[in-house]
Formats: C-alpha cells, sequence, structure tokens
C-alpha cells in the first residue's frame, strides 16, 4: 500500500512537469503580448523584446476607444451566425449520411469531404462575383454565407466520425416507440453529441474568428469591418507601431478564451451527465 | 432527405461551383482584369514542367509527415493526461488551447522575434548554453527555413486535435477503466489496450485533417516567409496566391489552385481507403 | 422540436435582417479608396482635406475608405476584376496603374486638367501616371529616393568618413566588419530592399540609359552592367556586410532598422521616407543620423548625383464608370491645393505640388529635396518601371544574389530570357 501511494505521487509529479513543460511552452505568447504591448512604440525598438520594461496602459485606452470596439460586434455577429448556422446543417447533415439508408449516402459523404480539400483563395473571385449579384456584397451577411460553406465540410466530417460510434440501441428502442426521424435527431442524437458539437463550435470560432481573406474583398465600408481587418489599421506602409498591434491582438483573444472557457465546461458537463456513458 | 438541405445549399453555392470556374480559367492567360485569352492546355504543359510547382508539392508531402510525427503523439499525451481527474487541470486545458486562440498574423509574429538571428530568444538560448554554432539563421537560410517554419505550424496546431482526442476520451465508458483496474492492470496498460484501440477512429480521423490542412496550408508560410526566400519554404497554397494576385497570372494561379484541389482530394481519398480496409481486417 | 425549429426560424430572420441592411445604401456617395489609415504617415493631411471636403460640398457624401498597404492591391484588383470600382481610387502609377488603363477601367483626366490645375504638379513627376500622352493618375505624394544613411558617431568612433567611391566603402565597410559591426541594416524577406543595391550598382556602371536600353530592347538584361553588379554584390556578401540571415528578416516589422538602433549595424541603403519612420520609432536616434549618396564606381559611367528613387509616389485617379465625376474632379482638385502641400509637408512628406518646397523647415527634408532637384537622373524603382512579369523576375534574383543561391551571370540570363519571352525579342 505504501509502495503504490509512493508510485501514484511520483508518477502524479511526472505528469505535472509535463504539464508545466507544455504549459510554458503554449502560454509564452500570451505574455509575450503582454510585455510588448504595455511598452511604447520607440521603447520597442529600443529594448529586448523579451522583457518588461514598463507597464503603460496608454495603448489599451487607445486601442479600446478606437474604433476596434465596432469590429467587435462585427465579428462577434458574423461568427455566432455563421457557427449557428454551421451546428444545425452539420448535423443534420451528418445524421442523414450516417443513420439513415439511402443509395447515395457514400457518394454524398465524398463530396462534402471533398470539400476540405478546397483552398479557400482560390474560390475568392468566384465567390466575390457570386457575392455581388446576390446585393450581399459590403454587408455581414454576405460574409456568413462563405464562412459557412467552408466549415462545414470539415464540421461533417468530424460529427460523422463521432456518430459513428453512438450506438444504435437507443435509436432502435425509440423507434420501435414510433418516434420518427427529427424526433430521432432531436431527442437522442443531438443531446449525445454535445461534446462532439462542442469541438465543431471552438474548432470554426477560432478559424472564422482569425479569417481574413473573404472579410478583404467582400466588405469595404469601415463600419462593416470585422476584427482581423481592424487589425491591420495599426500598420501602415512606412512605419509599424508594433505595441500597439500587439494590444489589439491580446484584446481580439479575449472574448475566444472566454468562449472557449464556457465550452469547455460543456464538454465536461457532457461527459459527467453520462450520456455517452452507454 | 430534407435535413441536407441547408448543408447543400451552403455548399454548392460557395465551394462546388467554383472548382469548374478554376477549371475553366486554368484553359486561359488572364490577368484577372483584362480579356481572356485561350491557350488549350498551355498553363498546365507548363505546371508539369514548372520546378517551383514540384518543389512545393514536395514540400507540402513534408509538412504533412512532419505534422503527423509532430502533432498527433503530442496531442495524445497532452489529451491522455488532461483527462485524468488531476487538481488545475482545467487551468492547463485553458492555457493550452491557446496557440489556437491567437490569429496567425500574431503567432507569425511571435515567431518571427522568436527566429531572429540577432534578437531571438532561441539563438540566445544556444549562445547561452555555448551552442554558438547550433545558432542558425532559422529563416534566411535556405536549407532550415521549412522546417523552422513546420515547427511553428505544429505548435499552432496540436491543441486542435488535443480537443478532438479529449472528446473522445471522454466517450470511452469509465466502467471499462474500472474493470482493468480491479484485473490489476497498470495505467499504463489500460492505455495501450483501451484507450487506443478505441481511439483508434479519431486518430484516423485526425491523420486525414492534418493530410488535407497541411497539403493546403497557407497562413503561417505566407506571414513568416511568404514562400522564400528563393522559393524553399514554397508551398501550393503560396504559390498560388503570388502567382495569381502579385504577378497577376489568374490563369495559372487557377491551374495551380485545381491541382492542389486533385493532389489533396486523391491523397485523403487513399489513405481513408486504405485504413478501412486495415480497420476491417 | 419546436424549439430547435423556432431556433431555424431565428437564424434564418437574422441572415435577411443582416441581408436587407446592406442594401439601404444607394445615394450620392463619392467612394474614395486609399491607403491613408490612421497609423499613416500622411493620415492627418488626408484627414484635414476630407473635412475640408465635407464641408465644401456638404450634398456629396463622402466615404472614404482606407485600407491598409498590402491589402490594398489584392482588393484593388478583386474590385477592378468585378467591375465594382469605386470613384477615385490610388495606385502606385505606372505599370500597376497602366494594366487598368488598357482595360479602359480608369477615366482619362487629360481635358479637365486646366493650365491652372497642370501647374500644380510637379511634371517630373507627372510621368508615371501618363500613358500615350494621356494623364490618368494625379501624383499628390511623395518624392523619394533611396539614400545611404550612417551613424554619424559610429563612424567618428572608428575613424571613418563616408564613402564617395565603392572602393571606400569596402575599406569601411571592412573596418566595422573588424569591430563587430555589421556594416549594414537590411532585412531582405520583402526583396525590393535588397533591390535597391542592385539598382543603384547597375546605375553607377552602366550609367542612367542602361536599364531604358534593356528595356526598348536596344540593350538586353544581360549586359556587362547587370552582370558586374551583381558581382559587385556578391562581393559585399562574401565580405560579411549583411546581417545573418537577412532573406529571412522582415522590413514591415522593422527588424532591419532594430540593427542599427541598438548600435548593431553602422549603414542603412534606404528611401527618405526613413526620417518619418525614425520620427516614429526612435527619434533620439536621428540626431546621431546623417546620409550620403550612393557612392561612385571607379570606371563606371554613373554620375554618384543620380538617384534612385521617384518624385510620385502615390497617385490618384477616377474609375472611368464612376457616375459622380464631378465630385471627384472637385475631390482631386482639393487634395492637390496649397493647403494639402503645406499639409503634406507638415507630416513629413516632400509633395510633388508646385511651391511646397518653401513649407519645409526640417533641415533633413531640406537636403533630400535639394539633392532630388540636382540630379541629374533620377532612375525609378525597378519594381514599378519594369513590367510586372520582369518585375518578379529581377526581385527573386537579387534576393538570390545576396544568398548565392545563384551566379550574376545567371541571374542575368534568367532576367533576359523573361525579357525575351514578355517582349518576343
Amino acid at each position: 500500500m505504501a509502495t503504490s501511494n509512493w508510485k501514484s505521487k511520483l508518477s502524479a509529479g511526472l505528469i505535472y512537469l509535463l504539464l508545466l513543460i507544455w504549459l510554458i511552452i503554449t502560454g509564452y505568447p500570451l505574455i509575450f503580448m503582454l510585455q510588448n504591448s504595455l511598452k511604447g512604440n520607440i521603447e520597442f525598438y529600443t529594448t529586448p523584446v523579451w522583457s518588461f520594461t514598463s507597464f503603460r496602459v496608454d495603448n489599451y485606452q487607445e486601442v479600446i476607444t478606437s474604433g476596434f470596439y465596432w469590429y467587435f460586434i462585427n465579428s462577434i455577429i458574423v461568427c455566432t451566425a455563421a457557427v449557428f448556422i454551421i451546428i444545425i446543417a452539420a448535423s443534420l447533415a451528418s445524421y442523414i449520411i450516417v443513420r439513415v439508408d439511402w443509395q447515395l449516402k457514400h457518394f454524398v459523404y465524398l463530396l462534402f469531404v471533398a470539400g476540405m480539400m478546397i483552398p479557400i483563395h482560390s474560390t475568392l473571385i468566384p465567390v466575390y462575383k457570386l457575392t455581388l449579384s446576390l446585393g450581399l456584397y459590403d454587408t455581414l451577411a454576405g460574409l456568413v454565407g462563405p464562412y459557412v460553406a467552408f466549415s462545414l465540410p470539415v464540421s461533417i466530417f468530424i460529427l460523422t466520425g463521432f456518430m459513428r460510434e453512438i450506438p444504435r440501441e437507443m435509436e432502435e428502442v425509440a423507434f420501435i416507440d414510433g418516434a420518427n426521424y427529427y424526433q430521432l435527431f432531436t431527442r437522442i442524437i443531438f443531446p449525445l453529441l454535445k461534446p462532439a458539437i462542442a469541438t465543431i463550435a471552438i474548432y470554426n470560432l477560432t478559424l472564422l474568428w482569425n479569417e481574413f481573406a473573404y472579410a478583404l474583398v467582400l466588405t469595404s465600408s469601415p463600419e462593416k469591418r470585422i476584427l482581423t481587418l481592424g487589425l491591420f489599421e495599426f500598420q501602415s506602409a512606412y512605419g509599424v507601431d508594433i505595441p500597439k498591434t500587439l494590444t489589439a491582438l491580446l484584446l481580439s483573444v479575449i472574448p475566444l478564451l472566454i468562449m472557449y472557457i464556457f465550452f469547455q465546461e460543456r464538454v465536461i458537463k457532457g461527459m459527467t451527465a453520462g450520456a455517452v456513458k452507454g | 432527405m430534407l435535413f441536407l438541405l441547408p448543408a447543400a445549399f451552403f455548399f454548392l453555392l460557395y465551394l462546388v461551383v467554383p472548382i469548374p470556374v478554376s477549371g475553366y480559367y486554368s484553359l486561359f492567360k488572364w490577368d484577372g482584369i483584362g480579356t481572356l485569352n485561350f491557350i488549350q492546355l498551355d498553363n498546365w504543359k507548363r505546371l508539369l514542367s514548372d520546378d517551383v510547382f514540384w518543389l512545393a508539392v514536395s514540400n507540402n508531402f513534408k509538412l504533412v509527415i512532419i505534422s503527423i510525427i509532430g502533432q498527433i503523439p503530442i496531442a495524445l499525451i497532452l489529451a491522455v493526461l488532461l483527462t485524468r481527474k488531476l487538481s488545475g487541470v482545467n487551468f492547463f486545458k485553458t492555457v493550452f488551447f491557446i496557440p489556437m486562440l491567437i490569429s496567425s498574423v500574431a503567432v507569425a509574429f511571435l515567431w518571427r522575434y522568436m527566429y531572429d538571428p540577432t534578437f531571438g530568444l532561441i539563438n540566445a538560448v544556444l549562445e547561452g548554453i555555448g551552442l554558438e554554432s547550433w545558432a542558425l539563421s532559422w529563416l534566411g537560410d535556405t536549407g532550415v527555413v521549412f522546417y523552422s517554419i513546420a515547427i511553428a505550424v505544429c505548435w499552432r496546431f496540436i491543441p486542435l486535435y488535443m480537443i478532438i482526442f479529449m472528446a473522445a476520451i471522454s466517450g470511452i465508458s469509465e466502467q471499462l477503466y474500472e474493470a482493468a483496474r480491479i484485473d490489476g492492470a497498470s495505467p499504463f496498460q489500460s492505455f495501450w489496450k483501451i484507450t487506443l484501440p478505441l481511439l483508434l477512429p479519431t486518430m484516423i480521423n485526425a491523420v486525414v485533417l492534418v493530410i488535407v490542412g497541411s497539403l493546403k496550408y497557407f497562413g503561417m508560410v505566407y506571414a513568416l516567409s511568404g514562400g522564400g526566400p528563393n522559393h524553399a519554404s514554397e508551398v501550393m497554397a503560396t504559390y498560388m496566391y503570388t502567382k495569381s494576385f502579385t504577378e497577376l497570372r489568374m490563369g495559372y494561379g487557377s491551374t495551380i489552385s485545381l491541382s492542389l484541389f486533385l493532389i489533396a482530394f486523391v491523397v485523403s481519398v487513399f489513405f481513408l481507403a486504405l485504413t478501412k480496409r486495415s480497420i476491417r481486417d | 422540436m419546436r424549439k430547435k425549429m423556432i431556433m431555424l426560424g431565428m437564424a434564418f430572420a437574422m441572415f435577411c435582417l443582416l441581408l436587407f441592411s446592406g442594401l439601404a445604401l444607394a445615394r450620392t456617395t463619392l467612394v474614395v479608396w486609399d491607403i491613408m489609415t490612421e497609423s499613416n504617415q500622411y493620415y492627418p493631411a488626408f484627414d484635414a482635406a476630407n473635412a475640408r471636403f465635407r464641408e465644401l460640398y456638404p450634398d456629396v457624401e463622402l466615404k472614404h475608405v482606407p485600407i491598409q498597404n498590402d491589402n490594398y492591391k489584392t482588393k484593388l484588383r478583386t474590385a477592378m476584376a468585378a467591375d465594382n470600382t469605386p470613384d477615385i481610387f490610388m495606385t502606385w502609377g505606372s505599370a500597376g496603374l497602366k494594366k487598368y488603363v488598357d482595360n479602359n477601367k480608369v477615366y482619362d483626366l487629360t481635358d479637365d486638367l486646366s493650365k491652372e490645375w497642370q501647374a500644380r504638379f510637379a511634371p517630373a513627376a507627372m510621368g508615371l501616371g501618363n500613358f500615350d500622352g494621356r494623364q490618368y493618375g494625379l501624383p499628390i505624394t511623395n518624392t523619394a529616393v533611396s539614400l545611404l544613411w550612417y551613424r554619424k558617431d559610429m563612424f567618428e568612433k572608428y575613424g571613418l568618413t563616408p564613402p564617395q567611391t565603392f572602393e571606400e566603402l569596402l575599406a569601411v565597410g571592412q573596418v566595422l566588419k573588424q569591430n563587430g559591426i555589421t556594416p549594414f541594416a537590411l532585412a531582405n524577406k520583402n526583396k525590393w530592399t535588397g533591390s535597391m543595391y542592385f539598382m543603384y550598382l547597375v546605375d553607377r556602371i552602366g550609367g542612367p540609359g542602361t536599364l531604358q536600353k534593356a528595356l526598348n530592347r536596344s540593350g538586353a538584361f544581360n549586359d556587362a552592367p547587370f552582370i558586374e553588379a551583381g558581382q559587385k554584390l556578391q562581393q559585399m556578401v562574401d565580405l560579411g556586410f549583411f546581417p545573418k540571415g537577412v532573406n529571412g528578416l522582415d522590413e514591415d516589422t522593422g527588424q532591419s532598422r532594430a540593427l542599427l538602433y541598438a548600435d548593431k549595424a553602422a549603414m542603412y541603403l534606404m528611401g527618405s521616407w526613413f526620417v518619418g519612420v525614425v520620427k516614429l520609432e526612435n527619434p533620439a536616434i536621428m540626431d546621431k543620423m546623417d546620409f550620403v549618396v550612393f557612392p561612385a564606381v571607379k570606371g563606371g559611367r554613373g554620375n554618384p548625383g543620380n538617384l534612385v528613387g521617384t518624385f510620385g509616389d502615390l497617385y490618384f485617379s477616377i474609375s472611368a464608370d464612376s457616375e459622380h465625376k464631378e465630385a471627384a474632379l472637385n475631390y482631386l482638385k482639393l487634395i492637390s491645393d496649397d493647403t494639402m502641400a503645406q499639409e503634406l509637408v507638415k507630416a513629413g512628406c516632400i509633395p510633388p505640388l508646385t511651391g511646397s518646397a518653401k513649407y519645409i523647415d526640417d533641415p533633413v527634408l531640406q537636403k533630400v529635396a535639394e539633392i532630388a532637384q540636382r540630379a541629374e537622373s533620377v532612375q525609378l524603382w525597378y519594381d514599378q518601371s519594369l513590367p510586372l512579369e520582369l518585375t518578379q523576375v529581377h526581385l527573386n534574383t537579387t534576393q538570390a544574389l545576396f544568398d548565392k543561391s545563384i551566379t550574376p551571370e545567371e541571374a542575368a540570363n534568367k532576367m533576359e530570357a523573361t525579357a525575351q519571352e514578355y517582349f518576343g525579342k
């Protein structure tokens, strides 16, 4: 008993050591951004980037009071709308592909998966023309379409993977009880998919939050700008205010971080609720 | 069938339509503004003998291999560690995900300063421990630049696979581990006997994601090196972008993008077919 | 089930709402695209001009859309490709503008240029906006020439004088090198930075007509001056004159200037806008900086007074399909008036506008303006004077010269081969 206690303490210590090493490797960027965002532009160029040299909050004040706030709201609107549609469309489609038997299902699955291979930049000009002809140019709605389209294949790919692991028994029981496909989906599949849905929500949010190419060409007026475009306003042709750019970048991470923590809780809840324990 | 409608709508409109359009453009010499000059298959012939394109293709495949070796195992280990019931795990989970949250502009910026040959942290550390000769110009040396970028890419994407694995592990029944413990299996044994086999489908999916992601990767390569110096770190997507939007050769750019699509498609279908068979056996 | 339906409905409603919010704007608005974001050096001047315009023409709604420099070109090209152009847009003149002119996207300003208005612009700057005798773009900013900046204090410390000839340059560099200092600060990921050395060497060796001859095909891109320039460049590379990993350093994040500020490099071949950049980044160092023109090469045909650079930098044009040409012309007139010239000078610019010289009171800018006025020839940047296809080859081969992955002969032959393909001879 004593030895196993000693052993488990050692292994716990080892785990913490590993975690600590990785903590430094991944957590450092935040510190890097923080230490340099607190500097003035002149100071940035004259002090080592790896040091804390001052604690000015001027950059934060300036960034927050600039138009930045609106870019934030725009980003939140576009990304939530897109992620919302993605979750519904992808889980519905995955259900049809995995659970319903029909002839073309393998073909459709392959088609969606093939969508993952399309490089985003190659669709810029066709999508631009399409957006113009739909009258969606320079609107936030114009961004939602391509964002949803580009996130769907990966989301369907991940969701179908998870769905295949869910045992069929529960559905069969419900089916015998007279439930239709719609009820099966909303009452059984969708709740069971929660961890996977949280995963694709996080995944797509992080990608869309940082998306740039479409936002650049599909919107124009400053009041329709999203965050990634706004970040570039601190850079110009002849000089760069790096501390201010870093301030803006750091501030842009915060909402994502909050959402991540929130979703993280959902994942854990989903698993402790025992739904998947089967 | 109605369930497919929303997905199919967006998918067809924004993703499927551009493909034949690219195919059409690839038959022309076109600067993106002026008239389209029909040149038959000249763009395709040129592509086949374009050394830079093939260099980019081989870099993409190198990136696939480095990413599979570098990302999947680390992500798996982290996921296993983080799904154990230890205090403080939530804190680690949050911090570990940070590289995915920060936009690639910022991540590239950070790594640019890590790699700076004069002021950079990496060289400072190497010189500090007496390994001056290892202090390279990480982004300036054509022999090294690609690997420097690949490391930064791995660093950025490990958290993604980490959460995918975590979600999958959380789906494994606790009772299985309980039973194994009663049978006297060590945590290490139960990892090999229970976690790993049950994670196999998820791992295959993760590998597919890595393959696809690496083949069409653009962001950090563009931000850190722009594909240079002297095309040393060129990948298909950066080459396509340079051709289309810097040199304004939209026709040739479309040719590259279509071949990127075809290559990625063939490779991942091949991989999926391969793994399906091996699972059945 | 009902809950899901409601949620779906909400999503759809939200989508529609977003859709219509974008359709609301359809009045007489004048849309202007340029790169004058708030962090741009010249932002104050353009901001003041926009305010004046709004006051003078209250019936026109001015919609000024500033876009960050790197992204601007992609955005403008995509818009041009889809015939969705702003009323007024900005370019860098020359080949980039010509492409749009050739495709009838740009309004011909010639007939609207009254004598009076024409006289507002320095004649030397008009050329880049002029094709076949028709004026399509008007230069608003900036005389910019490439100069050899150096740290006075470091030169003093090591008993050096600014080099007058290439041989002196080599000697100066070697002394610096022996003292553990990198002679030149350079970040060449961006390629145009290293191109400055090549352009100057070609000019000093072959004289100002060298590039022109190669372009009009009475000469070639593998003529002796181009090869010799490559050799001299690689001589500097061999002597270790450039920072370690120079092709991986990024000018846009200041990795070159950082070396200069940290006393690790002593010289910097850079455009005259450097004055404005230093003011933003490290004003204290300006007192320690001075510049000379690029040294002469012994036996070369280029006068060391010749410069590489441009008289006009940013050119403003009107779209051919703009429906508000009159308002657009009024805007162009306003951003080329005397008040604008004054404002631009205040922002550290040497505007290509007549009569702006009298407003310049910064001694360094005065000196730059003088040298530019006196220059017998100002060779336009290669990346502006060459057609796009050749520009890329020039930039790529020059970058390759810096890491010696190509020989001067190979680089020159590659240029010539591309030129033959492009010109058809």
